[in-house]
């Protein structure tokens, strides 16, 4: 057995190298018995070698059973404590040495009831009578309980007069919680069952249900038309919400924050607000998903509204934000971050936003300017650049700041910078986050 | 096994067109036969001067009786094999009528025949499970009880509903299951293991009923059904075949509707396929037919007999335009559709368990296994459910379009929460949805929990018959 064969099969020419090979291989093969266990055919399947890593135990294969036991099966008669009377019947057991196992019948366990408590005459004439309930039925209740394990709707369905579940309920649950104020020696123990502590409680019970009939018993036009006002009082929810928040700042806040168009220029005058509007849209459904966390890190907060502030703008305006954050001293992130600085840090930079943005207005009103100038009257001696770098604090006019590429850093904006951020009286002033 | 333990108990379930029995722990039921009796009145039936209390119940109506000795040589014969053969002034007697057993000694021998004929066993040493149907009253089942224990002595009895064991064959402590038998359809709810009887829902139409529609609308176009015993087929010539009738004036009719009936059963379950939509005569005119070929040579083309007699199940009024069925017009009326069924009876039941009932419909009997009727059953139940009407769906997709947030809106439009939450199941094989009662019963038997809830003998002899009700609820 082994290559030699099957290059027969094949049709291989038996190569020198592999005569040497088998002459090798032979003595080898021979000083090579094949382990006890297996049967030689199924050694050699292996190649003839035994494996590496040997996969099963010698041993273990072919393992006569050890001698001093002795296992048949026989049918016995098993007797189980489950059932109150001697019924025996016959079943298939594994018997070592001709010794039957001792112990319970092994699914007697899960032989479980309910513990419904049972009350005297007595204590039903003390306790538990009751104008609706006679005392057979309140009989035939609790031995329905007993017997069905308290499954209220299989006990209605059985119960001889017809009483709805909740009845039933109410019925078992008062009379339950009566015996055991009655039989308690102190009400300290009382407290924590959870009859005591939980009561029973029809009225809301029979609510309950019939709105969950009602639910059920919608028809699929019906579930639209609710699904469409559910999704409608959304909107208007965080219509309002972001109205609320837009109206902080003193100015007039858009009403279309929900739709994609912007409003139209005849709006308003401060519209240099308005990609801050546009950001309070942003904050709003940022801080939605953030409460949906529940649980978050600041910093990561922090992030999450940072880039709601900044994507608005390009990657061009964020990077000159954090320009100026690092000429001014303060740290991208900053290194404290308790509820103020957080607040004051994301001031800082929707101030710096604003201040880009006006600057960038001041440009584009500065290139018009001059081109005006240039085609009318030519060179004018004094730049308006002082002059509105100076006026700068309020809104300008109605147009909306185009994007564009700052074409020149003014020699001014460096100074002009740290005081209006530092010195400037803080008109947004960040919400409740 | 994990949950297993055997201790080879018998399931029995007498159903009222086939009687399954066979081994607890088994896929699927060893003895299998027809539950109907075929009785062959002896001659000295009446006899005169043998006491003539005893020969008060007269043999044609045998409703109330007590045993076969006394009724004068009446020889019964049972089971597939014994039926077969044409008998001179062989009656068909079927013990159960209208679900309930009527005759207590046709149910007895067909017993006796299911332990020793079939499965040979002797019932002392044996367990028994019965299935019985969910509106048994407290008088059969202790009758019941009192036979096996009797008779038979059988060391402990058990008597299981139906609806219970088939949830059980599929796994499940809760569900609504829609047994479509021979003799009758009952919708009952089973939760957590019991069955809600003031629930359940019934309808006298089953396979039989179909099939007999079926004969009648055959017959009425003019196809005769002949028998198999009432013909022979001679050869002719190589391949030909000429029949010829066989004259038999002795059969009685009861056995020839008998045969008939399986044959045209036959028929049934091989080309009938339940509409996708209700059946109306002029949608259906023209059909392709399906052919088939009946035993005495005859080749059937059948049409619109295909889809209209499933439909009865949906549509009971259909019946009254088969001609030869008028007997049953009064009874149509108070009888509704299959849907109309599921609704009243999950509408019965308490609110909580309702969604977790639409969610696990079960189906379960031999009428069950016809094509289609899976589909067509949700079909109907979701309509019925949620009846959207078609204008108030284009309102609804106009003001959508109108908010401006048309995509959302228009997308959970299509897909209704409530169609998403009925669920009808039934295994693909139908070996077992016939026999999924069987194969509960099986589980059941064979279950270690199980076995302290046999009705032994010793309870029996202690508390009387009447203790089943306690023990087996």
């Amino acid at each position: 057995m082994g290559g030699t064969d099957a290059k027969d099969i094949l049709g291989l020419p038996k190569t020198p190298l592999s005569l040497t090979q088998e002459k090798k291989s032979r003595p080898q093969k021979e000083s090579h018995r094949k382990p006890d266990g297996i049967s030689r055919e199924v050694y050699a399947l292996t190649g003839g070698v035994a494996p590496l890593m040997p996969s099963i135990d010698v041993t273990h294969l072919k393992r006569p059973p050890p001698p001093d036991e002795k296992v048949a099966w026989q049918w016995l008669p098993v007797k189980s404590s489950a059932r109150k009377d001697d019924l025996q019947l016959y079943h298939w057991v594994r018997v070592v040495n001709d010794v039957p196992p001792t112990g319970d019948y092994s699914f007697a366990k899960y032989n479980k009831s309910v513990d419904v408590l049972k009350y005297t005459d007595d204590e039903y004439e003390n306790h538990l009578t009751d104008p609706v309930w006679t005392k057979e039925e309140t009989d035939q209740l609790f031995e329905l309980c007993e017997r069905f394990d308290l499954r209220f709707t299989v006990i209605a369905d059985r119960f001889p007069l017809s009483r709805t579940v909740e009845e039933l309920k109410d019925r078992y649950y008062s009379v339950t919680r009566a015996l055991l104020r009655a039989r308690a020696q102190s009400p300290a123990e009382l407290a924590n069952h959870p009859l005591i502590k939980e009561p029973y409680d029809m009225t809301r019970d029979r609510e309950r249900k019939r709105a969950l009939s009602m639910v059920l018993s919608q028809s699929r036009h019906q579930e639209k038309k609710d699904a469409e006002i559910l999704a409608e009082a959304k909107r208007i929810t965080e219509m309002r919400l972001a109205a609320r928040r837009a109206a902080e700042p003193d100015v007039p806040a858009n009403e279309n924050i929900g739709s994609v168009s912007p409003s139209s220029n005849s709006q308003l005058p401060a519209t240099a607000v308005a990609p801050s509007t546009l950001t309070m849209a942003d904050y709003a459904s940022t801080l939605a998903s953030l409460r949906m966390l529940h649980v978050y890190l600041r910093t990561y907060g922090l992030e999450q509204m940072v880039q709601a502030a900044s994507s608005a703008v390009g990657l061009r305006t964020i990077k000159r934000v954090e320009q100026t954050l690092q000429d001014l001293g303060v740290n991208l992130k900053p290194k404290v971050p308790t509820k103020t600085v957080c607040d004051e840090h994301l001031e800082l930079r929707k101030e710096i936003l604003t201040l880009l943005n006006l600057q960038k207005q001041l440009q584009y009103k500065e290139s018009e300017g001059s081109s005006h100038r240039e085609g009318t009257y030519g060179a004018m001696p004094d730049t308006p650049k002082d002059r509105v770098f100076a006026s700068e604090p309020f809104g300008f006019g109605a147009e909306r700041p185009i994007k564009k590429e700052p074409k020149r850093k003014g020699p001014g904006r460096q100074s002009d910078t740290p005081s209006p951020a530092h010195k400037r009286p803080r008109k947004l002033k960040a919400s409740d986050l | 096994m994990y949950g297993g333990d055997e201790v080879s108990a018998i399931v029995v379930d007498l159903g009222s067109h086939t009687c399954k029995a066979g081994y607890a722990g088994e896929d699927a039921p060893k003895a299998v036969f027809p539950s109907v009796v075929g009785a062959v009145d002896g001659v000295e039936a009446m006899d005169v001067d043998a006491d003539s209390a005893k020969n008060n119940s007269n043999s044609e109506d045998s409703k109330t009786n007590e045993s076969d000795k006394e009724k004068g040589k009446r020889k019964l014969y049972v089971g597939s094999q014994a039926l077969n053969y044409r008998r001179d002034h062989m009656e068909i007697l079927s013990p159960i009528k209208d679900g309930i057993v009527s005759d207590w000694d046709l149910v007895d021998n067909i017993w006796e025949h299911a332990f020793r004929g079939c499965l040979m066993i002797d019932p002392k040493e044996h367990p028994m499970l019965l299935a019985e149907p969910p509106l048994n009253t407290q008088q059969q089942r202790e009758k019941a009880a009192e036979l096996m224990f009797e008779k038979y002595k059988v060391p402990a009895l058990f008597m299981a509903k139906n609806p219970v064991l088939t949830s059980f064959a599929t796994g499940r402590a809760t569900s609504l299951v829609v047994d479509c038998g021979g003799g009758s359809t009952t919708i009952s709810p089973v939760h957590e293991g019991y069955v809600l009887q003031k629930a359940v829902v019934s309808a006298p139409i089953g396979g039989e009923f179909l099939t007999d529609c079926l004969l009648k609308s055959l017959e009425s176009k003019g196809i005769k059904i002949r028998p198999r015993y009432s013909f022979k087929r001679k050869e002719v010539r190589p391949g030909e075949f000429q029949v010829e009738d066989v004259g038999v004036p002795d059969t009685t009719e009861s056995y020839k509707l008998f045969c008939q009936r399986m044959i045209v059963g036959d028929i049934k379950d091989s080309i009938c396929r339940v509409p996708d939509t209700p059946y109306d005569d002029k949608s259906y005119a023209n059909i392709p037919t399906t052919s088939y070929e009946l035993p005495d040579g005859q080749t059937l083309e059948i049409g619109a007999d295909r889809f209209k007699i499933p439909d009865v199940m949906f549509n009971p009024s259909i019946v009254q335009t088969i001609p030869g069925m008028e007997k049953y017009g009064d009874m149509i009326p108070t009888v509704r559709g299959l849907p109309h069924m599921v609704m009243e009876s999950i509408n019965k039941c308490d609110v909580d368990i309702r969604r977790e009932l639409y969610s696990s419909i079960l189906l379960a009997g031999g009428t069950s296994s016809m094509q289609q009727l899976k589909e067509r059953l949700e079909k109907d139940l979701i309509e019925v459910l949620c009846s959207p009407s078609l204008f108030c769906a284009r309102l609804l997709t106009f003001l959508d379009f109108e908010n401006g947030s048309s995509s959302a809106l228009f997308r959970s439009f299509q897909e209704s929460p409530h169609s998403a939450r009925v669920k009808v199941l039934a295994s693909g094989n139908t070996t077992e949805r016939r026999f999924s009662v069987w194969i509960g019963g099986s589980i059941l038997a064979s279950l270690g929990s199980f076995q302290q809830m046999w009705f032994s003998k010793s309870e029996y002899e202690e508390h009387g018959a009447s203790y089943i009700q306690r023990k087996c609820p």
